[in-house]
C-alpha cells in the first residue's frame, strides 16, 4: 500500500522532502487552490477576517522561530511590530517614499532592533530574559509615544497613512490585499520551513534543547541567538508595517503588552516548534473574538451587558493560554498529528511513537 | 516634606507587591506576572464587599478581601500551578501571564471596568510643616505595611509552619521527605502572596482610582523585587524604595510619560550591572 511506504526512505533526497506523504501534497495543493478561488465565493467581511489571519500569521512565524525553535522567551513582539509601523509612518507618510522601499526598510529596522533587544539574551536566560524583553518593550513604546506626540496630527488620533502602490497596482480593497498577503505569507511560510532545516535552524533547536550541549558542539551561541532575534524581529516588523498599511493608520495605542501576549498565545495554542501549528494558532486566536461575538448573538439580551463581550473576548485569550498549557502543551499541531497518525494506522490503534515526535 | 511622604507611601505599596513576588519566587521559583492583576482585583473585591451591606463598612471589606486572597491563592496553586511543577521554566511564567489576562477581563466583566475609589477615611489626620497632610489612609498604609512585614518575619522565623516554609523554599524534595506537606506550604505561599497583593491593591485604591489601567503597578512591583533581588525580602523593601523615588522624581522633574517606562529603565540598568539584585543571592541557574 502507498501509505506503508511513507516512513521508508530509500535515499537522502527523500529524507529532505517537506511533504513526505502523497496525501499531504494533495492536501496542500487543494488548500492552495481553495485559497486562490476564495475571494470569488466570499463576502468582503470574511476576506477582511482572513487578511487579519494572514497578517497575524506573518508576525507569529517570527515569534515561532524565536520561541518555538530557539527557546528564547520574548515579550517584546509588539515593540518590533511598532518599529515596523513607525518605520512605515516615517518613510511613507512623512518622507513620501515608495512602498517598495518602505517594506525592506522596515525589515532592516526590525533586524537592527532585534539585534539590540537580543543582546541581553547573551547574558540571561529564562525568566530574566523574558523580563528584559519586557523592559525593552516599554522603552521602545516610550520612544514611539514621544514620536507620535511630537509629529502626529494629534496625540491620540494616530498618524494616517496612504494605501501602498506596487507599480501600477494600488492595494486598497480587501481582494487585492488578500492576494498580496496570500503570496507574501506563502513565501514567508516556505522560507521558514526551509530556514529551520538549514544550519541555523538546527543550531537553534540545539540551543533550545540544551544550550550547554550546543556549545560543546561548537555552535556559536552569541551568533545564533542574535540571528534568531533578528529573524524574529524582521518578520514582526514587516508584519507591523503591512498592518499599518492595511489599517491606513498607525497609533501607538495598538502596540500594547496585550498584543505581545496575543502573539505568545498564538504560538502556545498552535504548538511550540511547529510552523504549521503557528499558522493554525494564528487563525484560531485571530478568529476567536469574532466567534465569541457570533456566539453572544444567541445569548439572552440581558446577558449582553455593555462591556461584557469585550471582557469575554480578551479573557478568552488568557484562558486559551492556561488551558492549552495544562491540557495540550504541544498545541493544535499535536492534535493534528494525532489525527494524522490515527488515519495513517487505521484500522489499528497502536500508541503513537513518542520517540520520533519532534 | 511632601516628597518624603509621597515617596514613603509609594514605597509601601510597591514593597507589599514585591514581597508577594519574592515569596512566590522563593517558594516555587515562579515569577508571578499576574501580581498587579491580583492586587487590583483584590481592591475591587474589597470595594464590593465593603459596600455589600449598603453603607461602606471597613470590616465587611476586610473580611471580603481576606476570603478572596485565601481562596484565590489556594485556587491558583491547587488548580493550576501544582500541575505544572517540574515543567520547563516558561510554562509557569506563561500561565501567570494568561492568568493576568483572565483577571483583567474579570474586572471588565464583573465590575464593567468602572473606575472605583475605596473610600474609608481620607480625611487629613496629621498636618505637617510645609502644607503637607497625611490622611488616615496614608497612615494606615505605612502601619499596615510595617505590621505585615513584622508578622511575616515572625511567621518565617518563629513558627513551625514558617520553618517548614523556609525548608520547602530551600529544597522541596528534601522537605517532603522529612514529612513537610509541600502542597500545603505552597498553597500557603500563594495565599500569603495574594493577601499581600490585595493589601497593596486596597491601599492603592484608597488614594487613587482603581481601574483596568492600574494593573501596571504589578510591573512596578516586579521591578522592585528584581532590583532588590528576587529571593530577598529585605531587598523587596529596598527595591521598592528605589523604584518609588526614581518614579516620583521623573514625574516631578522630567516627564510624566517617561514614568511609565522608567521602572523598566531601572530594571535594565540593574539587569546589566547586577542581575542578582541588591540583596539577592548570586546563583548560576538562570543567568549565565
Amino acid at each position: 500500500m502507498v501509505r506503508a511506504t511513507a516512513n521508508l526512505r530509500t535515499s537522502y533526497l527523500e529524507a529532505n522532502e517537506i511533504l513526505k506523504r502523497p496525501y499531504q501534497r494533495l492536501l496542500v495543493a487543494s488548500i492552495f487552490v481553495c485559497l486562490v478561488a476564495l475571494p470569488a465565493a466570499s463576502s468582503g467581511y470574511f476576506l477582511h477576517l482572513i487578511n487579519q489571519c494572514f497578517l497575524a500569521g506573518i508576525g507569529a512565524l517570527g515569534l515561532s522561530i524565536l520561541t518555538g525553535y530557539c527557546g528564547q522567551i520574548s515579550l517584546g513582539h509588539a515593540a518590533f511590530m511598532a518599529i515596523g509601523g513607525f518605520t512605515a509612518v516615517i518613510l511613507k507618510a512623512h518622507l513620501g517614499l515608495s512602498f517598495l522601499v518602505v517594506l525592506p526598510a522596515s525589515a532592516i529596522a526590525g533586524a537592527f532592533a532585534g539585534c539590540i533587544v537580543g543582546l541581553p539574551s547573551l547574558r540571561f536566560r529564562g525568566v530574566y530574559l523574558a523580563i528584559s524583553t519586557l523592559a525593552m518593550h516599554y522603552s521602545i513604546i516610550y520612544l514611539a509615544t514621544a514620536y507620535q506626540a511630537r509629529f502626529g496630527s494629534s496625540a491620540s488620533a494616530g498618524i494616517p497613512i496612504d494605501d501602498p502602490r506596487i507599480g501600477p497596482i494600488t492595494l486598497s480593497g480587501e481582494t487585492s490585499w488578500y492576494y498580496f498577503l496570500l503570496i507574501f505569507l506563502s513565501a514567508v511560510t516556505f522560507g521558514c520551513f526551509n530556514l529551520v532545516r538549514t544550519r541555523a535552524g538546527r543550531a537553534w533547536m540545539a540551543i533550545r534543547d540544551r544550550y550547554v550541549a550546543a556549545e560543546a558542539l561548537a555552535i556559536n551561541l552569541t551568533r545564533y541567538k542574535l540571528l534568531a532575534f533578528m529573524v524574529s524581529a524582521t518578520l514582526a516588523s514587516v508584519s507591523g508595517c503591512l498592518m499599518a498599511f492595511n489599517a491606513n493608520v498607525v497609533t501607538v495605542e495598538k502596540y500594547t503588552l496585550d498584543l505581545a501576549i496575543i502573539y505568545v498565545a498564538i504560538i502556545i495554542v498552535g504548538g511550540m516548534g511547529s510552523i504549521l501549528g503557528t499558522l493554525m494558532g494564528a487563525a484560531f486566536i485571530t478568529l476567536l473574538p469574532y466567534a465569541i461575538d457570533t456566539l453572544f448573538d444567541f445569548l439572552p439580551r440581558n446577558w449582553r451587558f455593555g462591556s461584557t463581550l469585550f471582557g469575554v473576548q480578551t479573557g478568552a485569550v488568557g484562558l486559551c493560554i492556561i488551558l492549552f498549557l495544562l491540557f495540550e502543551p504541544k498545541g493544535l499541531a499535536e492534535l493534528w498529528r494525532r489525527i494524522e497518525t490515527y488515519f495513517a494506522r487505521w484500522p489499528f490503534r497502536y500508541r503513537p511513537l513518542d520517540a520520533v515526535r519532534r | 516634606m511632601e516628597f518624603i511622604t509621597t515617596a514613603l507611601i509609594l514605597t509601601c505599596t510597591y514593597a507589599l507587591l514585591a514581597a508577594g513576588i519574592v515569596i512566590l519566587y522563593k517558594a516555587s521559583r515562579v515569577v508571578n506576572f499576574a501580581h498587579g492583576e491580583v492586587a487590583i482585583v483584590g481592591g475591587y473585591v474589597f470595594y464590593s464587599s465593603s459596600t455589600f451591606a449598603g453603607a461602606p463598612s471597613l470590616w465587611y471589606g476586610i473580611a471580603g478581601a481576606l476570603v478572596f486572597s485565601i481562596v484565590m491563592g489556594a485556587f491558583i496553586y491547587l488548580a493550576i500551578m501544582r500541575r505544572v511543577l517540574g515543567e520547563p521554566f516558561y510554562v509557569p511564567i506563561l500561565i501567570t501571564i494568561g492568568l493576568a489576562i483572565v483577571l483583567k477581563s474579570a474586572i471588565i466583566v464583573i465590575w464593567h471596568a468602572n473606575q472605583v475609589a475605596i473610600n474609608v477615611g481620607v480625611r487629613p489626620a496629621v498636618w505637617l510643616e510645609g502644607g503637607a497632610t497625611l490622611s488616615y489612609m496614608d497612615l494606615a498604609t505605612v502601619a499596615v505595611t510595617a505590621v505585615f512585614f513584622l508578622l511575616l518575619h515572625l511567621f518565617l522565623t518563629h513558627t513551625r509552619t514558617g520553618i517548614q516554609f523556609r525548608g520547602t523554599a530551600e529544597n522541596p524534595l528534601l522537605a517532603s521527605q522529612r514529612g513537610v506537606n509541600v502542597n500545603f506550604v505552597l498553597s500557603l505561599a500563594w495565599a500569603i502572596a495574594a493577601f499581600a497583593a490585595t493589601l497593596s491593591g486596597v491601599l492603592y485604591g484608597g488614594r487613587a482610582f482603581l481601574s483596568t489601567e492600574s494593573v501596571t503597578i504589578g510591573l512596578a512591583g516586579l521591578t522592585a523585587a528584581l532590583v532588590g533581588g528576587l529571593d530577598s525580602l529585605r531587598g523587596a523593601v529596598a527595591g521598592a524604595f528605589i523604584v518609588a523615588i526614581s518614579q516620583y522624581l521623573t514625574v516631578r522633574l522630567i516627564d510624566p510619560v517617561l514614568s511609565q517606562a522608567l521602572p523598566f529603565l531601572v530594571l535594565l540598568l540593574t539587569l546589566t550591572l547586577r542581575p542578582w539584585g541588591l540583596f539577592g543571592t548570586r546563583e548560576e541557574l538562570d543567568r549565565v
